[in-house]
């Protein structure tokens, strides 16, 4: 008869970091699901058979990545394999990818994203940035030109606003159609609806956090809308730009990544309006056509910054957390007024400059 | 204001249908019965007998005489045999009188019993004391203490929520002696002074709510509150806070409550009526590590080995024995300690192993706090032993309740990190 000391308490609740990453393995894999069916209706078989060969090229990518990874550094592969979750990264890449993309462009992007983005800092739960993000952005910055000249192109959504310097004109996608994502663009970010949903699905499984991608989506909305009552248009502005790009895909997906962002309740707030505010700001005015990824990853890196300056008993520190998240908010309305004064004396020279043509640098 | 801290609380599966429906079974009192010469942490205990005195049931055999006094008795009648040093429920070796009991139970009550509408406030106090009452959710904290001196207190909180899994000792005691705890009730209100007293039930005895509202109509002064089915909804601080949003220091009295638990109250009316100390114990045993799980009824100082066997032995070769509930009862790496008179609970589990990997930083731990501390935090700062950072984190006012660990989806060892942290700034302040 053996009695064993264990330090108590000596009872766990059921789900595990593996059920986790399981529940949001299927998430997102009911994302690709409509993204196959999006292609096939649309576009045909092959289209579909596109997105599928992606997928498997990053997922394999990723999951070899670490296999050798795990064998140079002599660790048990398998038990390795099952902590650290490979193909959760490769499928967000995937994901956040348009169908145009090149499988060399995906393939090296994943490798990065595996080794620079997640490995070499320690592996699972120890990487500063979101791995995914970092691959996208190798894509942005590296592969921009590559795509595969015999698929779908044309102007996404996000890149015809950007294209509008970001007001909303006839010629703008509606309102329902950017709701419900029934449009060519990165493969799993376009459905707003469905996104939204197996969100809420996954915080009611208490697998993400509810109260960033809530956050997120109430803070860009309200910093659209002063940036829209600014310049002339309706309410719906604030929805277009919660509608497009990859807010919703990002807010559920990207910024809830426990990993990547700060551990207590008020910090990820506190992380979630950063990430609004940012998004926003560098959509208005930074050279780029999208800023939800740029935005995930700068946040990232204050993740440090934000748990230090929480650190504490978080009763006593409920009002000065509350105070520095309303600073914060308020800045960002500061940014975005800001943002519009600028736009528009850009505009007026613009006006003044007719033979200008506004470029977009990159596609989305 | 959960949005901006997190939920502090956690519902959490108490398995309580393997014991709650079940009647309670008497075990018989071994050949030995031990008494523990350790009230809480403190052993300075005064012996009052010698070997071969002869003792009966209810005789004070031992007093803990410091600046406590919380006199211990013999629930059995017979010899009084050498002292031995057995393992005991704080999991260290300690002094016990060892009685041989003759079988025959032949009483002798301490105390002659009092009449709490007739007796003044110091006469109550004083019984109290000397009647040995302990706080018996678990702490055994000499309960006179709270009533001693001039208290401004304008509510008395009885609980009886049980939080932790598995147990239903409480409740059986609860509904065993529904008239007496109301007695109880009655003598602490009078006590303090308080112009209420609030019984706390978990809300999903309905049955039994509204039994206990049914009787509570003959009390003008006694109210029974349902807490929601949350863990730690017993512990002291949670259930002040639920039940008049009040926030305290240190201890509730700060604010004008008394907190007691609901066997506490029935022991207490016990010892007014009949002049007998705590010699008996309602004991939940249960858990996947024993044949048949049940509230026990014993004699105070029975073996747990004896105890176990009465309810058909262990299930598995390998257990983890825990005197208490698994969120806050210790391990015993044997079954030999006893029964005190605070303890409730022998969980016996069998000892499946725990697969752990890297933190997922999820933050569950954080959110989940009672006392609103962030333990995933403490962990990283104990590991580099940033002492400034785990200043900020203020690790004394962690309880120990378990919850982290609990929710921890990595499976870590979550509350022994922040043990280890609080050891750390101990030491670090000597």
């Amino acid at each position: 008869m053996k009695f064993t000391f264990k330090p108590s308490p000596n009872f766990r609740q059921a789900q595990s970091t593996q059920s986790i990453m399981r529940d949001l393995t299927i998430g997102l894999l009911v994302i690709f699901g409509f993204t196959l069916t999006y292609y096939f209706t649309e576009y045909g078989a092959n289209y579909a058979l596109r997105a599928v060969s992606l997928m498997l090229t990053s997922v394999v990518c990723a999951t070899l990545t670490e296999v050798i990874f795990f064998k140079c550094m002599k660790q048990d592969i398998k038990l390795s394999l099952q902590t650290s979750f490979p193909w959760v990264t490769a499928i967000i890449l995937t994901l956040m990818c348009s169908i145009n993309v090149t499988y060399y462009a995906l393939a090296i992007s994943t490798i990065i994203a595996v080794v620079f983005g997640k490995l070499v800092f320690g592996g699972f739960g120890q990487n500063i940035f979101n791995p995914a993000a970092v691959g996208r952005s190798i894509i942005f910055a590296s592969f921009a030109g590559s795509v595969s000249a015999d698929v779908i192109t044309g102007a996404t959504p996000t890149a015809a606003l950007a294209g509008s310097n970001w007001l909303v004109t006839s010629s703008s996608e509606g309102l329902s159609n950017l709701f419900l994502g029934l449009y060519p663009g990165a493969m799993g970010e376009t459905s707003f609806l469905l996104i939204a949903l197996v969100g809420a699905f996954l915080a009611y499984r208490k697998v993400i956090d509810y109260r960033v991608p809530v956050t997120y989506i109430t803070t860009l909305f309200l910093l659209a809308t002063v940036y829209g009552m600014m310049n002339g248009q309706g309410i719906e502005y604030g929805l277009y730009h919660i509608a497009i790009g990859g807010a919703m895909f990002g807010a559920v997906f990207m910024m809830t990544d426990p990993v990547t962002n700060p551990t207590c309740a008020s910090g990820r707030i506190l992380f979630a309006v950063g990430c609004a505010i940012l998004t926003i700001v560098i959509r208005l005015k930074a050279n780029l056509p999208e800023g939800v990824l740029y935005s995930i990853l700068l946040m990232n890196m204050m993740t440090p910054t934000i748990e230090k300056f929480m650190d504490g008993k978080q009763t006593l520190t409920l009002k000065k957390n509350v105070i520095t998240i309303a600073i914060v908010f308020m800045f960002g309305i500061l940014s975005v007024v800001a943002c519009s004064f600028a736009n528009n004396a850009q505009a007026d020279e613009v006006v003044n400059n007719t033979n200008d043509t506004y470029e977009v640098s990159y596609r989305v | 204001m959960s949005f901006f801290t997190g939920s502090m609380r956690q519902h959490i599966d108490g398995h309580k249908e393997l014991t709650s429906k079940s009647t309670v079974k008497v075990v018989e009192a071994g050949n030995l019965v031990y008494i523990p010469l350790i009230n809480m942490d403190s052993t300075k205990v005064e012996v009052l007998v010698k070997e071969g005195d002869l003792v009966k049931v209810g005789t004070k055999v031992a007093i803990r005489n410091d600046h406590f006094k919380v006199p211990m008795f013999s629930s059995v009648s017979g010899v009084v045999k050498a002292n031995a040093k057995v393992m005991h429920t704080s999991l260290k070796p300690v002094e016990h009188i060892v009685i041989e009991n003759d079988g025959q139970y032949l009483q002798q009550a301490p105390l002659s019993p009092l009449d709490h509408k007739v007796a003044t406030k110091q006469e109550l106090v004083d019984f109290m004391m000397n009647a040995g009452i302990v706080g018996c959710g678990g702490a055994g904290f000499p309960t006179y203490i709270k009533y001693s001196g001039e208290c401004n207190i304008h509510t008395l909180i009885i609980n009886g929520v049980e939080c932790e899994p598995y147990l239903t000792s409480d409740y059986a005691m609860m509904h065993e002696n529904l008239d007496l705890m109301f007695t109880g009730i009655s003598a602490m209100l009078k006590m303090c002074g308080a112009k209420t007293a609030k019984l706390c039930i978990k809300v999903t005895k309905k049955e039994f709510i509204q039994q206990l509202k049914d009787m509570a109509t003959n009390y003008q002064n006694i109210e029974v509150v349902s807490v929601p089915d949350v863990y730690p909804m017993g512990w002291e601080r949670t259930l002040v806070s639920q039940v008049t949003k009040l926030k305290y220091e240190k201890l509730p009295s700060e604010v004008g409550i008394i907190v007691n638990n609901a066997t506490t109250a029935i022991e207490f009316a016990r010892a007014l009526s009949t002049g007998m100390p705590i010699i008996e114990k309602y004991v939940t045993v249960a858990g996947d590590g024993v044949k048949n799980c049940c509230n026990v009824k014993v004699k105070t100082g029975t073996k747990a080995s004896e105890i176990i066997e009465a309810c058909g032995g262990y299930t598995s070769e390998n257990v983890l024995l825990i005197a208490g509930g698994p969120m806050m009862g210790k391990t015993i790496t044997n079954d030999q300690f006893v029964i005190h008179s605070y303890a409730g609970a022998l969980t016996v589990l069998k000892n499946n192993p725990v697969v752990s990997m890297a933190c997922l930083r999820c933050g569950k731990c954080s959110d989940h706090c009672p006392s609103g501390l962030q333990p995933v935090r403490i962990v990283n700062a104990e590991k580099v032993k940033d002492i400034d950072s785990l200043v900020k984190l203020d690790v004394a006012s962690c309880v120990e309740c378990g919850l982290c660990t609990y929710m921890c989806p990595s499976k870590l060892d979550v509350t022994e990190g922040v043990r280890r942290a609080k050891r750390y700034m101990a030491l670090a302040k000597k």
